[in-house]
């Protein structure tokens, strides 16, 4: 039967991770659970919950620096942080209350990445319980910190499999004064997206973030029948006036409200294939069109055929964080022979294509994570006889 | 006696570029903290990036320790050899292949210096935003092996952030790439573990940073203040107004009457007991409000002139002072020492406080020259290093200021790496558990120790050197 502990100390979590460790078992790590299905499928035999290893530990406004633990939700963070006009500039897919630790551990991230980068560029230091049993800390809770080997870029983005990550600090930073959120309707075709990225990689313009998403999406939100760029603008009153201003070459942007990234953040459907294709950032057009080749083509086994959505047929979700160069593809419940032909056609993408979420059944189809001579190795160095998320970044060898 | 590795190292690198004679290696027995010294027995110098894959295939088979050095320009101690350890100059490997202006990337050798990255990049409109005051002459391997910083990572960031891919070669002689400048990468984050690994698990011989674009505009402040405690809270405040200044520059009275007394003088108020050397940049619309909110705000903190460069030529005036500090204290003592503790921004006036008087105590003098927007502290203490009894003092001064430091919530380096001259200070912020996981991270890169050894992680305080030892 499946075992779930909810230890709520990190002195708890230990004790749970060797005691597991002494019964040879192995470990599911959870957060808010919200993500259970992201990654492969674990062959673990019990769960270590952190749902109840939650609160904020320490917060001084004067330093721009939070420590919360690892099961504190994001919209705790951001409740707290927005009484002192400050925000944790991470908008990782998924439900708010979704916790600081996994997203943490999967190196989750948002359009916001586009100015404020990934968790591993806001994470300062971790506390973590190693595959070993062992408390281990890592940084500190100071914004700038080399002292010894950097064990919290290590585990973060380690998703679960070196250790159990049990208290995070992280940089805050002020909340703009002013904030826009702008949209644009464009024509889906790879020449002109090209030509207006090109034009906005020119512009006076310093964006918080960036996303191109396509019709079915700007459908969900609410926006238009057509392709859209999303542009979100934050700094002082002056500053977000004359970068509208500097916009204005593109024609037709209007202000939409700045929920529209809380819907896009959590738009996703329960059974969807997710995946991410990414290329450098100024081969985002073309891309776009590798993603949309694998997603649409290769999925209906067939031509682009506009009546299929009006029969019911959902379709493909799309959207591009443009700085980085990264689509991203929600395909609703696709068909097992759809998601293999989707797979096959990714393997041959002059791209890098990461899958987070796809059917039990077709994670053996992808390479896994821990390739090179290196990976492998760390995953035994910490946690040596594999009792964490056993699986979930693939089999070691 | 030669090295016993002399000749055949030499027949793959050539005799130009090798040194053997002790002469001729006395220079390559300290780094930037001449404090200490330890000529290495032989030094080399390839000039080819397969010649550097062939050195150290050749001293993997050996089983022979090496150091990688690349200016020498480091403040921890962190290039010296010792023993049979053999020295690998990285700084004849200078080349930038490539520049990728688009999507904002240079590919280059790990010799090229820092400063040439972003003079290469200029006529793109980009730079290499990591600066360290040695950008002159530090080089980028250098600065990947130490993670730097510099006066612009307060908006910036340092160079785990401006680093895309690595490729490295391992000391056993493989090479692996680590990172990917074309699109994300899964798995482990190895590149973010490499950055900073001060030479212990590789040497990366080829660096794809990420360039940045130069701002639209920028505007350099100077405030003058009669108290310290005075411009360390003009400094929080600013931070916590949510501007963000492109660098935010501190320097106390003695300091400021350093550089003034150089050739490198500023313009400094030499009768301040403290300056803020304040930057912003970015898009120019804007950049007034932000100028005035600044200036007002060091007012109200007590400042008695806020000064706004008027053009280049005073902007980089005031910057040369700053970025020329530590030359400056070269007419005040024989010796320098300068330490690199980080501690919250909001405990600068206590801690600012604390190494007074723990440098009163002691009968030093302390110089405060420092990245405040960060709370990066660099106390130098100006000292003559042939005086016994004169170095003792500062050496409890600086273990007191570090303790000070740490216990304000701190840590013991910001950006010039731990090297030898940090070691004893590892205990004070890392268990032995977690000095060992460090240690074990070492082991998966360099199980052998053979890549700069002794460096970073003091060995006998981990917890296994503690089990070994309680059995014996």
């Amino acid at each position: 039967m499946m075992s779930v502990a909810a230890p709520d100390t990190s002195l708890g979590v230990a004790h749970h991770v060797r005691e597991a460790r002494d019964r040879r078992a192995t470990l599911r790590i959870a957060g808010a659970a919200h993500w259970m299905n992201a990654g492969r499928p674990t062959s673990a035999l019990g769960t270590l919950s952190l749902s109840a290893l939650a609160g904020i530990v320490d917060y001084n406004p004067g330093d721009l620096t939070l420590t919360a633990r690892a099961g504190t939700s994001l919209e705790t963070i951001a409740h707290a942080a927005a009484a002192e006009h400050q925000w944790l500039a991470l908008d990782p897919f998924g439900d708010p209350s979704g916790t600081l630790g996994a997203t943490v551990a999967t190196a989750s991230s948002g359009p916001l990445a586009c100015a404020f980068g990934t968790p591993r560029d806001n994470v300062l230091g971790l506390e973590i319980v190693t595959g070993d049993g062992r408390t281990i800390r890592s940084g500190g809770r100071v914004v700038k910190n080399v002292a010894g080997f950097d064990l919290t870029r290590l585990f973060t983005g380690s998703w679960g499999t070196l250790g159990v990550i049990t208290e995070v600090t992280v940089r805050l930073r002020a909340l703009p004064e002013v904030e826009d959120t702008l949209a644009l309707s464009i024509d889906e075709h790879p020449e002109t997206v090209g030509a207006l990225l090109v034009r906005l990689r020119a512009a006076a313009i310093a964006p918080l973030a960036l996303e191109l998403v396509n019709a079915p999406l700007a459908r969900v939100l609410g926006l238009a029948e057509t392709m859209v760029l999303l542009i979100r603008l934050g700094g002082n009153a002056d500053s977000v006036r004359a970068q509208r201003a500097a916009l204005g070459f593109a024609g037709g942007i209007t202000t939409v409200p700045a929920s529209m990234w809380n819907v896009l953040r959590t738009c996703e459907p329960e059974h969807a294939m997710v995946m991410r294709i990414s290329m450098p950032p100024s081969r985002l057009a073309e891309c776009w069109v590798a993603a949309r080749h694998v997603t649409h083509d290769v999925l209906h086994d067939a031509t682009p055929d506009p009546t299929r959505v009006a029969r019911g047929a959902r379709p493909t979700l799309m959207h591009g964080t443009v700085e980085r160069g990264v689509v991203r593809c929600i395909v609703p419940a696709p068909s097992s022979d759809a998601v293999d032909r989707a797979i096959a056609a990714c393997a041959t993408l002059p791209a890098t294509v990461i899958f987070e979420r796809l059917p039990d059944s077709a994670w053996p189809r992808v390479p896994h994570a821990l390739h090179g001579r290196l990976a492998p190795r760390i995953r035994q160095t910490f946690d040596p006889d594999g009792i964490l998320n056993p699986g979930i970044l693939g089999a070691t060898p | 006696m030669a090295h016993p590795l002399s000749a055949a190292l030499r027949e793959i690198v050539g005799p130009r570029a090798l040194l053997d004679r002790t002469s001729e290696l006395l220079a390559y027995g300290s780094d930037g903290l001449p404090t200490y010294h330890s000529p290495p027995r032989l030094a080399v110098f390839p000039e080819t990036r397969d010649a550097l894959l062939a050195v150290i295939r050749l001293l993997a088979r050996e089983g022979c320790p090496f150091v990688p050095r690349g200016a020498g320009t480091g403040l921890s101690a962190g290039a010296l050899a010792a023993d049979d350890a053999v020295i690998i100059g990285l700084n004849r490997l200078k080349a930038i292949l490539s520049i990728d202006p688009v999507n904002r990337l240079a590919v280059v050798e790990p010799g090229a210096v820092n400063a040439s990255i972003s003079r290469a990049a200029a006529r793109h409109g980009l730079h290499y935003a990591p600066d360290p005051s040695s950008q002159t002459a530090c080089t980028i391997g250098g600065n990947v092996a130490e993670n730097s910083g510099g006066p612009h990572c307060l908006k910036y960031g340092v160079t785990l952030n401006h680093i895309a891919e690595l490729e490295v070669i391992l000391p056993d002689g493989d090479l692996v790439t680590l990172g990917n400048a074309n699109g994300e990468c899964d798995g482990y984050d190895l590149l973010g573990a490499f950055i900073g690994s001060e030479g212990c698990f590789g040497i990366a011989r080829q660096v794809t940073v990420r360039l940045s674009r130069n701002p639209e505009a920028v505007r350099t402040m100077l405030a003058d203040f009669m108290a310290l405690d005075a411009g360390a809270r003009a400094t929080s405040a600013i931070i916590a107004r949510g501007i963000v200044p492109a660098a935010l520059e501190m320097m106390d009275g003695p300091t400021i009457r350093a550089v003034e007394a150089s050739i490198y003088a500023a313009g400094y108020p030499a009768d301040a007991d403290a300056v803020l050397l304040i930057e912003l940049d970015g898009l120019a619309a804007g950049m007034d409000a932000d100028v005035r909110e600044v200036e007002r705000i060091c007012l109200e903190c007590g400042a008695r002139a806020v000064r706004i460069a008027r053009d280049e030529a005073e902007r980089a005036r005031l910057w040369q002072g700053r970025k020329k500090a530590f030359g400056a204290m070269g007419r005040v003592a024989p010796s320098l020492v300068v330490q690199d503790a980080v501690i919250p921004r909001t405990k600068l006036p206590d801690v600012l406080r604390a190494i007074h008087s723990i440098a009163e105590r002691w009968d030093i003098q302390v110089c405060n020259v420092f990245h405040a927007g960060d709370g990066n502290l660099h106390p130098n203490i100006g000292f003559d290093a042939r005086d016994a009894e004169q170095s003792d003092r500062v050496h409890h001064a600086m273990r007191e200021i570090m303790r000070a430091c740490v216990d304000a919530g701190g840590t013991i380096t910001g950006e010039h790496g731990v090297g030898l001259d940090k070691l004893e200070y590892m205990p004070l912020i890392f268990s032995p558990d977690s000095l060992d996981a460090q240690c074990r991270l070492r082991d998966v890169f360099d199980p052998a120790h053979r890549a700069n050894p002794g460096k970073v992680v003091p060995v006998h305080a981990c917890r296994e050197w503690h089990m070994a030892s309680a059995a014996r």
